[in-house]
Parts: structure tokens; sequence; C-alpha cells
């Protein structure tokens, strides 16, 4: 295999299998986030705000991947 | 004007470079445009000294600078009781600010954090918002490097150069260990990091021949030491997630909305400039929301045990 398709074959590798925790992570966030609002709908602020607060965290993770995928993909050689 | 916009859309798809490539025909000389290129570093607009040049991101951030301050500053001359139409807003902003940091903080922990968490709060919002507009991205000129004609614009979203959200991260976490030292006081705030107290106490009742609580004590010291060194390393690795994570989603944004506009060039961009106003509100959110959090933690005197 030439260098190219080995550049390709990373830049594939590492996003998919990158965004394959913060999704697990993101449906475990809504998943919680939604058994306490059923538990408890009156607290639904405090649960929303905190839900998309640990969302971005999580979240993060996956933007991380994503840039090593673009830095791969445009700089490298 | 439904039947319009499913016209528009399947025009664009068929004779774009998608449905070009599907049917084997070359789209029409109107709709050719070039494939994206897509620049990661910022391009420098002009060099004012051999050390400062003045990137295109360094305007648009400028131009969210300019259009913040002169808003405010409308907004609160002659300030009355029962508030205009500008004061109004302004104290809407406020507001809804105010709240959201009570909601998340306290009374008394908002009054401190307020300017900093607004500040980086308006600041992202703008410099996201501003990128959505016709004119940012498209006005600008050509150079030439080598052979090659490379589109340089005059005005590129403040938020995809990393330097900007490096800034913003520096100064959330000067502010975090400001507040905190200045809350817990300097040798105090230290101790939470260098915890050597545990660690003297067990080699004390060491030599003093107590032996099972200076085993205790030693195994308690060296936990603490570990963990005292796990604080320090996590407020360090804040400023790198806080760039990260901003930089890396205003980037993602702008390559989305590139690629989707070459490759469908009619109605399909539309939900994806959604997206990135949804996204841009939730990031400047996340960021501000963070550095309420982080300070909260700073500010809130250890529990005595």
């Amino acid at each position: 295999m030439d260098a190219g398709t080995m550049k390709m074959l990373a830049v594939g590798l590492v996003a998919g299998l990158g965004f394959l925790g913060p999704g697990l992570a993101l449906g475990l966030i809504g998943f919680s986030a939604m058994q306490a609002l059923g538990r408890n709908p009156e607290a639904r602020g405090p649960i929303l705000t905190n839900m998309i607060l640990i969302g971005a965290l999580a979240e993060a993770i996956g933007i991380y991947a994503l840039i090593v995928a673009i830095i791969l993909a445009l700089v490298a050689s | 004007m439904f039947i319009i916009v499913v016209v528009l859309f399947l025009a664009g798809f068929i004779a774009g470079p998608i449905g070009s490539r599907l049917l084997g025909m070359e789209p029409p000389s109107f709709l050719s445009i070039a494939k994206p290129h897509v620049v990661l570093p910022s391009e420098p607009i002009f060099k004012v000294s051999t050390f400062f040049t003045v990137t295109n991101t360094l305007i648009a951030s400028w131009l969210s600078i300019i259009l913040l301050v002169c808003l405010f500053y409308f907004c609160t001359r002659k300030m009355r009781l029962i508030p205009g139409r500008l004061q109004g807003f302004a104290e809407v902003i406020v507001e809804l600010l105010l709240n959201f940091m009570k909601g998340a903080a306290g009374e008394k922990n908002t009054r401190v954090l307020f300017p900093v968490v607004a500040t980086i709060f308006l600041y992202v919002l703008t410099n996201a918002y501003l990128a959505l507009l016709p004119f940012f991205g498209t006005i600008g000129f050509s150079e030439v490097h080598g052979d090659k004609h490379i589109f340089i614009p005059i005005l590129r979203a403040a938020n995809t150069d990393v330097n900007v959200p490096l800034s913003i991260a520096v100064v959330a976490f000067v502010f975090i260990e400001y507040w905190g030292l200045r809350a817990l006081g300097f040798a105090h705030y230290l101790n939470g990091f260098f915890n050597f107290g545990q660690l003297r106490d067990g080699f004390s009742s060491l030599v003093k021949g107590k032996i099972r609580s200076a085993i205790s004590g030693l195994m308690l010291g060296f936990i603490n030491i570990f963990v005292g060194a796990l604080e320090i390393f996590s407020h360090f690795i804040r400023i790198v997630s806080f760039t990260f994570r901003l930089f890396g989603n205003m980037t993602a944004g702008e390559i989305l909305l590139v690629v989707v506009c070459f490759l469908v060039p009619f109605i399909a961009a539309i939900p994806f400039y959604g997206l990135e106003l949804l996204i841009g509100f939730i990031q400047a959110l996340i960021f501000a929301g963070l550095t309420l959090v982080f300070g909260t933690i700073a500010l809130t005197p250890h529990a005595e045990e």
C-alpha cells in the first residue's frame, strides 16, 4: 500500500472509531436525563441544564477525534 | 411556494456535483464551483511589523468587539427607571444571564463571577453568529502562490482560529485561579494541591512507635500527594479542553457549511445553517457555564472534615 492509501485509511479509522465512544456517552446521558425527568417532572429546569452541560463535555471528546482526522486529511503529506 | 423550494432543491441536486457525477454529465457553467479548499491556519492580510501580522480572523474579532461595545454603549446612555427599547433589550440580556448564573452558582457567587462569565458568553456568541452572515468568507482578494491562485477572504469566522479560543481559555484559567486564591487565601489554596500534612503525621507516628496509625497515615499521605498532583494537572488541562472544544466545533461547522453548499448548491444548506445557529449558542453557553462551574468550585471553601 502506498502512502496515499494509508493516509485515507488512517483518516477513516480515526474518524469512525473516534465517534463510537462519544455517541455511546451522549446516549447514556440522554437516557439518564429522561429517567430523571420521568421520575420528577417538576425538576425540568436543572435536569435539562445539567444534561446540556455534560452533553457538551462528552461531545468535546468526539471533537478531538474530528480534529485529528481533519489535520491528517488536510495538512499531512 | 413549497413547489418552488422542491424544484430548486431538485435542480441543485441534479445539476450540482452529486447529480452530474451520478448521471455522467458536466455541470452547467453557471453552477460549476471549484472544489472547496479548506485551509486551517488563518490567512494573513498584512504585516504591521516583522513580528505582528494581522490575519482575517483578527479583523473579524475586532469587528465583534466593536459591535458589542457600540451596542452596549448606546443601550446604556441616558438610563431611565422605566427603560426605553434599547435599554430594555440590554436589560433582557443581562437578566437572562443573571438568572442562568444564579441557578448554577447561587446569589453570592454570581456577584463575583458575572463580569467575566457574561463577557465570555457574549464574545463567543457574537463571534459565532457573525460568521453566518453572507459577506463573511466571501469578500476578499486573490493571491498567486507559486502557480496556484488562492482566494483569501478579508473576514473569516473568529472562532476558527486556534488563537481566539486559546486566549479566552487562558483568561478563564487566570480568573479561576485568581478567584480561588482570593477566596481561600494563598497558603490555604496551595495547600489543596501540595498536601504533605498527612504524610508528615504518618512519619511522626512512625517515629513515635505507633505502627498502625503510622501505616495508615503513610498510605493516606501518599494518596493525598497523588491526588494533589492530579488536581494541578486537571487545572491545566482545562485550558487545552476549552480551546479544542470551541475550535473543533466551530471549524467543523465551517467545513460542513462549505462542503454542503458545494454539494447541493441551493436549498440543502438551510438545515445546516439552523444547526450552526444552535451549535454556536450551545458552545457559548458551555464555555461560559464551565467557567462558572469551575469558578464556583474555586470559590466554595473546602468542607472541614
